[in-house]
C-alpha cells in the first residue's frame, strides 16, 4: 500500500474485498434499473416548433412576429453584448456588467438580418415583394414606422380564415406586401434557411437566427402550453411528466423569489449567488463551523454504527 | 538524474497494485453509503457506451429510429441515475466529513467535477435538437451572457454545444474523475470520525 494509507490502516483491522466483483455488480444492477426505465418510460422528444409551424397553424402570431421584428419592437433590439453594441441594457451588480467585458461577437441587426435580408431573397422569386421592399427601403424613418405601427394595430383586428388573413381596411404602405412575402417563405418552410443563409453554407452549422426569432411571444407562449416557463420552474423539468434538470432545483428556485424574480438584473444575480455557492462548496473543508457541522449533525454513526457498535 | 526512475518511485509509493485494485478494505467500509460512489462511475459507463452509441449515428438519428430512441432513453436515464448517485454520494461525503486527515483535493476535485458535470448536463439538454432544446437555449442564453460566458458560449449555436458535450467536456469529466479516483486510493478510506467513547463532545 501507499505510505499514506499504510498511515491510514495502521492498526484497522482489514475485510477480504473484491473491488471489481463489487463494481460488476453495481454496474450489473444499474444498468438493469436504466433499461427498465427506458423501456417503460421511454424519453421526451417533443417537435420543435419551426416557421412553416408557425405560418400554417398561427399566421397572425407569425406576421406579428415579423412586424415586430422589422418596427424594432423584438428583446434582441437594443439587448446589447453579444448581440448589439447598446450596453445600457446590459444585466449589472453595484455598476459591473460582465456582458459588456467582451463586446459584440454575435452581431445581429434584428430587422435587417431577421427580415430585410430573407425578404431579398423572396424578391428574387416575386416581383410584388421586390416592389414592396424597394419602396420600404427608399422611405423614410418615420414613414416606415407609421406603415409598421398601423400594421400591428391591424393586426390585433385581423381575422384568420382557412389560413388566409383578413386584416382590416388601412394605409400599411408595402409593408402588408413584405408580410405576405415573409408568411408564403415561411409557409414554404424556407424561413429558416434564409435566416441561416449568411452562416457557411451549404453547411448549417449555427441556429442562432432561427432561434431567436420566435423566442418572444411564439415561444413563450407554447412553454406556458407545456409548463415550461421560468415561473414554472422551467429547466426543472421538461415535456410531459419528464424528469429534467432537477439539480438545478437551488437554480430555478432562486429565480422564484425577489429580487431576482422582479429585478431586471435577476439572471445575473442568480449565476452570481450559484458561483458563490459553487466556491462555497468548494472550500468546505476550510470554512470554520461548516466543516465542523458532519460531527454535530451526527449522520456519520449511521453510517458508521458497525464500527462504533464493534468499539464499544 | 533518471527522470523516469523518479517517475517509478513516486508511482511505486502512491500508487502500489493493492492501492489501485484492493483486495483487502478496512472493516468500517462496511455500509450503504460506500456504493454511491461506485454506482455514480456505473451510470458513467452506462453515459459513455450510450452516448459513443449516439454520436457514433448522430444527433438526427434518434428523432427518426426506434432503435435511436430508445438509446436515447437509456442516456436520458442514465443521466437521471447519474446526478441521483452524485448527489447522494456528495452527501455523504459531507456527512462523513470525508476531507479528513489531508483529503480536502479529494473532495475540491469531486466538487470541481460535478461543477462540469452540471455544464455538461446543459449542453446535453442543448443537443437534443427538440422542443426542449430550442426552449432551454433561448432562456439559458440570457444567464450566459448576462454573465459574460455568452461571449464564448453561444446556447444556440448546435455545433459547439453538440461537440463540447459529445468531446471537451467529457474529457475534462473522465480526467477529473481519474484523479479523484486516484486520489482516493492512493489516501485509503478516511478513519470514522472519533465517536463519543473517544472523547469527542
Amino acid at each position: 500500500m501507499s505510505k499514506k494509507s499504510e498511515a491510514t490502516l495502521r492498526g484497522i483491522p482489514m475485510r477480504p474485498y473484491d473491488l471489481l466483483r463489487e463494481g460488476l455488480i453495481v454496474l450489473a444492477i444499474l444498468a438493469v434499473i436504466i433499461v427498465v426505465l427506458a423501456v417503460v418510460f421511454s424519453s421526451p422528444d417533443y417537435p420543435t416548433v419551426r416557421g412553416e409551424d408557425v405560418a400554417k397553424v398561427q399566421p397572425i402570431a407569425y406576421l406579428t412576429t415579423a412586424a415586430n421584428i422589422l418596427a424594432g419592437n423584438s428583446s434582441i433590439e437594443g439587448y446589447g453584448p453579444p448581440y448589439t453594441s447598446d450596453t445600457a441594457n446590459a444585466q449589472e451588480i453595484l455598476g459591473i456588467a460582465p456582458a459588456n467585458w467582451f463586446g459584440v461577437t454575435i452581431p445581429i441587426d434584428p430587422a435587417q438580418d431577421l427580415v430585410l435580408n430573407p425578404l431579398a431573397r423572396v424578391a428574387v422569386l416575386d416581383k410584388d415583394v421586390s416592389g414592396a421592399l424597394q419602396t420600404y427601403q427608399s422611405a423614410t424613418s418615420d414613414q416606415q414606422q407609421a406603415w409598421l405601427k398601423a400594421y400591428l394595430a391591424a393586426l390585433d383586428k385581423a381575422t384568420e380564415d382557412g389560413g388566409k388573413v383578413q386584416l382590416p381596411a388601412g394605409d400599411y404602405g408595402p409593408v402588408a406586401a413584405l408580410m405576405d412575402g415573409m408568411l408564403n417563405l415561411g409557409r414554404a418552410g424556407l424561413l429558416e434557411g434564409a435566416l441561416e443563409s449568411g452562416s457557411r453554407l451549404p453547411y448549417m452549422l449555427d441556429s442562432t437566427r432561427s432561434l431567436l426569432y420566435f423566442q418572444d411571444a411564439v415561444d413563450q407562449g407554447v412553454a406556458d402550453s407545456l409548463d415550461l416557463l421560468g415561473e414554472q420552474w422551467g429547466l426543472g423539468h421538461e415535456t410531459g411528466s419528464y424528469p429534467g434538470a432537477w439539480w438545478l432545483w437551488p437554480y430555478t428556485f432562486l429565480y422564484q423569489v425577489p429580487p431576482m424574480s422582479t429585478s431586471d438584473n435577476g439572471d445575473l444575480q442568480v449565476g452570481v449567488i450559484m458561483l458563490a455557492f459553487f466556491v462555497f462548496l468548494l472550500l468546505i473543508p476550510f470554512i470554520p463551523i461548516i466543516n465542523r457541522l458532519p460531527r454535530w449533525l451526527g449522520v456519520y454513526k449511521l453510517i458508521w454504527r458497525d464500527w462504533y457498535r464493534r468499539q464499544g | 538524474m533518471n527522470l523516469t526512475r523518479k517517475a517509478q518511485m513516486a508511482l511505486r509509493d502512491s500508487m502500489t497494485l493493492e492501492d489501485a485494485l484492493p483486495t483487502k478494505m478496512p472493516i468500517y467500509v462496511n455500509s450503504m453509503a460506500y456504493l454511491f460512489g461506485v454506482s455514480a462511475l456505473s451510470a458513467l459507463g452506462m453515459l459513455g457506451i450510450t452516448g459513443i452509441v449516439m454520436a457514433a449515428f448522430g444527433p438526427g438519428w434518434y428523432h427518426v429510429s426506434k432503435l435511436g430512441h430508445f438509446v436515447n432513453s437509456l442516456h436520458f436515464w442514465s443521466v437521471q441515475v447519474f446526478f441521483g448517485a452524485i448527489v447522494l454520494h456528495g452527501l455523504t461525503k459531507f456527512f462523513m466529513a470525508a476531507w479528513r486527515d489531508g483529503r480536502w483535493k479529494t473532495w475540491m476535485i469531486g466538487v470541481l467535477a460535478f461543477g462540469i458535470i452540471v455544464f455538461t448536463g446543459l449542453t446535453g439538454f442543448l443537443s437534443q435538437t427538440n422542443w426542449d432544446s430550442q426552449w432551454i437555449a433561448v432562456q439559458a442564453k440570457d444567464a450566459m451572457n448576462a454573465l459574460g460566458v455568452g461571449a464564448f458560449f453561444n446556447t444556440m449555436d448546435t455545433t459547439q454545444v453538440l461537440t463540447l458535450h459529445v468531446v471537451v467536456l467529457p474529457l475534462f469529466v473522465v480526467a477529473l474523475v481519474g484523479v479523484h479516483l486516484f486520489l482516493i486510493r492512493h489516501d485509503s478510506p478516511v478513519r470514522p470520525l472519533p465517536g463519543k467513547e473517544d472523547g469527542e463532545k
